[in-house]
């Protein structure tokens, strides 16, 4: 199971601290949302850098000293789509995973008839809201959609109300079109880091099926995979891929 | 008041908890309980926090690491450990936590899960992002004073 984190300096934690938290807590892995925090896999800003797809060198060194994967990612917070679709084209090259900050018509609407988008972050923050027709575009390209566990652990009030009957208006659109999701709690630093089955249970206690979160923790992992496997060398598109030819001709 | 026989006593079971603060934040074992609380009481409300119980029987917390054990009511320990999660802060001072085990007896709690915060910390000058700054260290854990508040970082960060 993964988790997407905000890391130093959009957080309060470096990537290091929350890669060490997230080995402690039993998960696999984190993802790096925060852009600064690291630099992009097999990119061309690092000499360091390994081949396309390849974790960077301070991905790898970190994955060498706590045991967990560390993937690189962006979140994008884009004021409207026109914009948004300029920094999706810039980022897609060369980060392995692409999150859009949605919480506004517009943006989600964008986020979930594009492709190229791997994660909708957020759609119900702010004026943002979820409908059939977001629900069934996201199915059908594959975009998944994240349920923000964050205010259920660290708001309180009707703030809290709110976006807990936000969650559960995205639940029931998103099971019933059974478009893709994630789960995520959006830590911004080590201690807003919560074990994997600490989050089931909290979110078991306000009505989701543990093993439906449990699969929108895994889902962050299959995105990434997915993504290296894409951008490797290998990789010419879906279902052919550049490999030895058979010996006996 | 003489005592309950024992099938109609309550069962127990021992939840073990760790925490993690800031280094210089100072927890108290009241102001902790009543975080406890007071998130079960949002989260699962009045009926569930009483069937819950969530009392405190030791806690200890110093240099930022801290750990406790909770009782809990058997039956009851999903929803414990749900309250238990929302604990996000306590007197405005964001805590991390983090259930380590859960045990039937006090015993077996204490032995299997507590009195693991051994190494001591230590506060020295530190290399982090070009600049000397002050930082406590504490095994891997290296809390560095940025200019307006803590930056948690690890040794990776400042070799």
């Amino acid at each position: 199971m993964y988790e997407a984190v905000h890391a130093h300096p959009d957080g309060d934690a470096t990537v290091a601290r929350h890669a060490a938290t997230a080995a402690r807590y039993g998960y696999d892995g984190i993802v790096v949302r925060t852009r600064d925090a690291l630099p992009p896999a097999g990119g061309d800003a690092g000499n360091e850098a390994g081949e396309d797809g390849e974790p960077s060198g301070e991905a790898a060194a970190l994955r060498e000293a706590h045991g967990v994967d560390v993937v690189d990612a962006v979140e994008i917070d884009a004021d409207d789509a026109t914009s948004a679709s300029g920094a999706v084209g810039n980022y897609r090259p060369e980060r392995t995973v692409v999150c859009l900050v949605g919480g506004d018509d517009g943006l989600n609407r964008f986020a979930v008839e594009e492709p190229r988008v791997d994660v909708l972050a957020r759609p119900m923050d702010g004026p943002g809201d979820f409908n059939h027709v977001l629900a069934k575009a996201a199915r059908d390209n594959g975009v998944h959609v994240e349920f923000d566990l964050g205010p259920l652990l660290r708001a309180s009030g009707g703030k809290r109300v709110r976006a807990l009957s936000d969650l559960r208006k995205l639940r029931e659109i998103v099971t019933y079109y059974d478009a893709p999701h994630v789960v995520s709690a959006n830590p911004r630093s080590h201690l807003e880091l919560r074990a994997p089955r600490e989050l089931v249970a909290a979110a078991e206690a306000v009505g989701f099926d543990p093993e439906w979160i449990r699969g929108g923790l895994r889902a962050w992992e299959s995105i990434a995979a997915r993504n290296r496997e894409r951008r490797s060398e290998a990789f010419i598109e879906p279902g052919v891929r550049r490999g030895r030819y058979e010996e006996d001709g | 008041m003489k005592h309950l026989p024992k099938h109609l006593r309550p069962r127990w079971r021992y939840v073990a908890v760790e925490i993690e603060t800031w280094p210089d934040v100072d927890l108290g074992r009241r102001a902790f309980q009543r975080a406890l609380w007071y998130a079960a009481g949002n989260l699962i409300g009045d009926a569930g926090s009483a069937d819950a119980d969530l009392t405190l029987l030791s806690f200890a917390h110093d240099d930022g690491v801290g750990e406790a054990v909770i009782k809990v009511r058997h039956g009851h320990v999903d929803d414990a450990r749900a309250a238990i999660t929302c604990v996000s802060e306590v007197d405005g001072d964001p805590v991390g936590i983090r259930v380590r085990g859960i045990s039937g007896t006090v015993r077996a709690c204490e032995e299997r899960y507590m009195g693991r915060a051994g190494a001591n910390s230590t506060q020295r000058d530190v290399a982090f992002r070009d600049a000397e700054r002050p930082a406590v260290v504490r095994e891997d854990a290296c809390d560095v004073w940025a200019e307006s508040g803590y930056v948690g970082a690890a040794a990776f960060d400042i070799e």
